[in-house]
């Protein structure tokens, strides 16, 4: 069988000292396919972001092996995190996403000087990844000019535009309208249908959810289930999230 | 408890208070130097043997009155040290209150920080002023060439008195500040201030370019204004220069990152590589807070470099006056209104005073010299402006008291064919007969009639003086004492001589104590109306000029040295302030993916720019300033370009550089905190 993209084994990562230790992530274990657009949810607290940042490679694990590509993250020393980073992930988050003193193309050229790419394919790069994101038109201006929702694709086309082999997003709907949101996640389905981006988000909110091909849900910091949307429509897809939501916010209740 | 708190927040913020010492560190430094002068011995030296004016208590005082303005400039970049800091440590303030703590006990734990930083900066300050004094001193000594016999430490507790006196005050200010911040606070607002960020201006990058080139035009008027008028013409197109140079220098600030923004992204190879479109927005962003600042730093620091340079380059131009203007131990000159007195009745009236010249000097000469209103048989014009003199005041002396003169400093006599006239050009620069003997026009005096003997002149001294002295016509003998009191209007008397070599400081004395009594004897010895008394002798010329080039000298560094510090740490507070700001969108950067050398480089050339813009343009400007300034300063002398140079870079390295490599460390060391 074809090596997954991301291959996350016995995954535990542990707060605090010895006598008094919070187990964020307690033994979890999933891979992701290329080409899949993968949801993780949970509660707050559940330990979905501390996955995410173990696997963004901006936490370290206390054990288990996070493969990317076939390489195991976990064992590269810190200079070789910051390459890693730059050149085989993309990212989206909720804020602190644009630069503020870079106009839109500038934020996403700057992904790829990072890279140190050839400067005459860089205004090329960005071009074409603007239009897939629909964002065109936000070249030139700067962040402050543009509305959340632009702010928010343009983010995501600074994440795909050095092609990377995973983009994680975290809560990239946040922080949105929910037209907005309805818009930038058509894009990424799009994105993952059309360019076969492997795309793992991050979210707690089952309408952006429903977007995925596959959701995982943890609870504290274990697998709790999984659903695969398969052929399901995504309204039907919705309410059986919804249905995991309910079982899984049973006991604790604060899920938003 | 508040004490182990205070102390364990200094040690923990040590690098945060890297900036706030090294400020107060240098501020003490120099302040003790300055002010403990009193003590060096060229001051000492100066004090004991200036006898006509009190050099040494002139600098003393001007010192004292520059020490308060030094104060109030050092208070000021304390307090806004000082000011930044606090906003560094908000959060942790709001921390104590929300746990419980007072704020009375608030401000008393910053107090107790303060004090602790104050005192170390005190002691350090004064340690390396203590080793900067003897540092001083041998450098003064090398300049009058003098020889330290042995090596005395230098150390004044007046003056450490002092520097503890101001410092203290500033303290207290800072004390006083502080409190006053903290309990104007309100909880809330120290809690959230990390959340608050800057509003971000950004103008159009078109109207930048504009602008730059209105600058450079502005600059090149004013460059052209100062050279071509020198320095000296103060007047309203002074004024002008002084506008255009300040306003070319704001735009030059203001538009240049536009400028340099358009100009890099017309190179895609460069403005497309690593984090350089990000430094250079960033930059560009934040000019339009930091030009303002900019041009009073460059404006600061050709301050300090033109008056470190001038003040070191002026000294070494002082230098050869000495040698100049005495070329005898000791001459002392009658003004004798009204013809009353002879040389030999001078002499007795010296003696009289208690120094018979015979005792004291090895050789002597008493001579007359004369001033004259001649009536010039064709009238003369004078260089291009059409004056037609019919008649000049002019000195003149006969040819063997001159040559007595020239015996006592060794030099070889002149000698004058008879109906012709000869000239000592003195010391004084430029006068009528310069043209006069330059058209070998004839001088009519009593009955004969003389023209100029172009062998018979010579140019420098011919007597000890304090001011310069005027050319003077040489006749032969005989002619003079014949003239009738309608031509001679007046005469000097002179006695001029060289001291015994094995009693100078004997003699010295003795004849500065006869000067006193000197016109009491001299009202003894003739019924005279009226006199005028000079006495000017090598030593005390020496002192002098030693005076003011003291005076000049330690003027300049003590301003240049605070000047450069002040806009050096204006320039650094600004930039680690900024790097603050900056924290938020590194984090960016490094989640993108830039590695830790790529952004400390990043920061490390926005630095660099900060500190070397107004530096570089502060240079050319100083460039400029200090051509003209020679042009003045030639008439004098000439100025030491190289030592003066030299000096002056050296104190930028040192002061200067030592903050901006404490901002790069501390500007990487706060984007690091990611």
């Amino acid at each position: 069988m074809e090596e997954p993209i991301l291959r996350v084994t016995h995954l535990q990562k542990y707060y605090g000292v010895r006598g008094n230790v919070t187990r964020a992530i307690d033994d979890l274990s999933f891979s992701v396919r290329a080409g899949e657009f993968v949801g993780i949810m949970g509660a707050s607290g559940s330990g979905k972001t501390t996955l995410l940042n173990c696997i963004a490679t901006i936490d370290a694990v206390t054990a288990g092996e996070i493969f990317i590509d076939g390489q195991d993250i976990t064992r590269l020393p810190r200079r070789a995190l910051s390459r890693f980073r730059r050149e085989r992930l993309g990212f989206v988050f909720q804020d602190c996403n644009l630069l503020d003193t870079l106009t839109g193309g500038e934020n996403i050229a700057l992904a790829l000087t990072i890279l140190r790419r050839p400067a005459g394919e860089i205004p090329r790069q960005v071009q074409e990844t603007a239009a897939l994101l629909g964002v065109s038109h936000c070249l030139d201006k700067y962040p402050y000019q543009m509305s959340g929702g632009e702010r928010q694709r343009l983010a995501a086309a600074r994440a795909i535009v050095t092609r990377p082999a995973l983009v994680l997003a975290d809560e990239p709907t946040g922080a949105l309208d929910s037209k907005s949101a309805r818009l930038l996640l058509e894009r990424f389905e799009a994105l993952n249908r059309e360019q076969n981006s492997t795309i793992l988000m991050v979210t707690h909110d089952a309408f952006t959810a429903s977007y995925c091909r596959r959701i995982l849900f943890i609870k504290d910091g274990k697998p709790f289930t999984e659903l695969v949307r398969g052929n399901d429509s995504r309204r039907a897809f919705f309410t059986k999230i919804i249905e995991v939501v309910t079982l899984l916010g049973g006991d604790s209740g604060d899920v938003v | 408890m508040l004490c182990k708190l205070a102390l364990r927040n200094v040690r923990r913020s040590v690098r945060d208070y890297t900036l706030y010492f090294l400020t107060l560190f240098f501020g003490v430094c120099v302040f003790y130097v300055f002010n403990s002068l009193e003590n060096q011995w060229v001051m000492r030296a100066l004090m004991e043997n200036s006898r006509n004016v009190d050099y040494a208590g002139a600098i003393v005082r001007l010192i004292d009155l520059v020490s308060v303005f030094v104060t109030a400039v050092l208070a000021f970049l304390i307090l806004y040290a000082n000011h930044f800091l606090l906003r560094r440590r908000k959060r942790e303030l709001g921390l104590y209150l929300l746990l419980g703590m007072e704020q009375r006990q608030v401000a008393f734990l910053l107090f107790l920080e303060t004090l602790v930083i104050g005192l170390a900066a005190l002691a350090a300050g004064l340690v390396l002023g203590v080793l900067l004094a003897q540092v001083l001193a041998a450098f003064t000594a090398s300049l009058f060439q003098v020889r330290v016999e042995e090596f005395t430490f230098l150390f004044s507790w007046q003056g450490v008195g002092k520097t503890a006196l101001y410092f203290g005050g500033i303290f207290l200010l800072v004390m006083l500040f502080n409190s006053l911040t903290v309990a104007r606070q309100r909880l809330i607002r120290l809690l959230e201030s990390a959340k608050k960020n800057q509003e971000l201006k950004l103008r159009s990058v078109r109207v930048s370019v504009v602008l730059f080139l209105l600058s450079l035009a502005l600059l090149g008027a004013a460059y052209a204004l100062l050279l071509r008028r020198g320095l000296l013409q103060v007047d309203r197109i002074f004024a002008l220069m002084l506008v255009l140079g300040t306003l070319g220098t704001l735009f030059f600030f203001r538009s240049l990152s536009g400028f340099l923004l358009r100009l890099v992204q017309r190179h895609k190879r460069l403005y497309l590589r690593d984090l350089n479109l990000f430094v250079l927005r960033q930059f560009s962003a934040r000019i339009t807070t930091n030009y303002l600042s900019m041009t009073v730093v460059c404006l600061l620091l050709l301050l300090a470099i033109g008056i470190t340079a001038c003040s070191v380059g002026v000294n070494n131009t002082v230098e050869d006056n000495v040698d100049r203007d005495a070329p005898l131990d000791m001459t002392l000159r009658l003004e004798d209104y009204y013809c009353d007195f002879t040389p030999e009745l001078f002499t007795q009236a010296l003696s009289a005073s208690g120094f018979p010249p015979e005792e004291h000097l090895e050789s002597y000469a008493a001579v007359t010299r004369y001033m004259l209103s001649i009536p010039l048989t064709e009238p003369v014009e004078v260089g291009s402006q059409a004056y037609v003199l019919e008649n000049i005041l002019t000195y003149a002396m006969s040819l063997s008291d001159y040559n007595a003169l020239l015996a006592l400093q060794g030099a070889e006599p002149l000698t004058l064919e008879p109906g012709t006239y000869g000239i000592a050009w003195g010391t004084e620069e430029g006068d009528v007969l310069r043209e006069l003997w330059a058209g070998g026009a004839a001088v009519t005096l009593g009955a004969g009639s003389y023209i100029p003997a172009p062998a018979a002149q010579r140019e420098g001294a011919y007597c000890t003086s304090g001011i310069p002295l005027s050319p003077m016509l040489l006749l032969p003998d005989g002619v003079l004492e014949t003239l009738d009191r309608e031509t001679v209007v007046e005469r000097f008397l002179y006695l001029a001589g060289n001291y015994r070599p094995q009693d100078r400081d004997g003699a010295e004395d003795a004849l500065w104590g006869a000067s006193d009594r000197l016109s009491d004897q001299l009202f003894q010895v003739s019924d005279s109306s009226g006199f005028g008394l000079l006495l000017n002798t090598r030593q005390d010329i020496y002192m002098e000029t030693m005076g003011t080039k003291l005076l000049v000298l330690f003027l300049g560094l003590y301003l240049g040295i605070i000047f450069l510090v002040t806009s050096a740490a204006v320039l650094a507070l600004q930039q680690l302030s900024q790097a603050a700001d900056n924290l938020a969108r590194y984090r960016i950067l490094a989640r993108l993916g830039a590695d830790e050398k790529m952004r400390d480089r990043s920061s490390d050339i926005q630095v660099l720019l900060a500190f070397l813009l107004p530096l570089s343009l502060a240079v050319v400007h100083a460039t400029v300033g200090m051509k003209a300034a020679n042009d003045v300063i030639a008439t004098v002398g000439h100025l030491d370009a190289v030592a003066s140079t030299l000096t002056t870079a050296l104190f930028i390295l040192l002061v200067y550089g030592a903050y901006f490599l404490a901002t790069c460390r501390g500007s990487r060391r706060i984007i690091r905190d990611l």
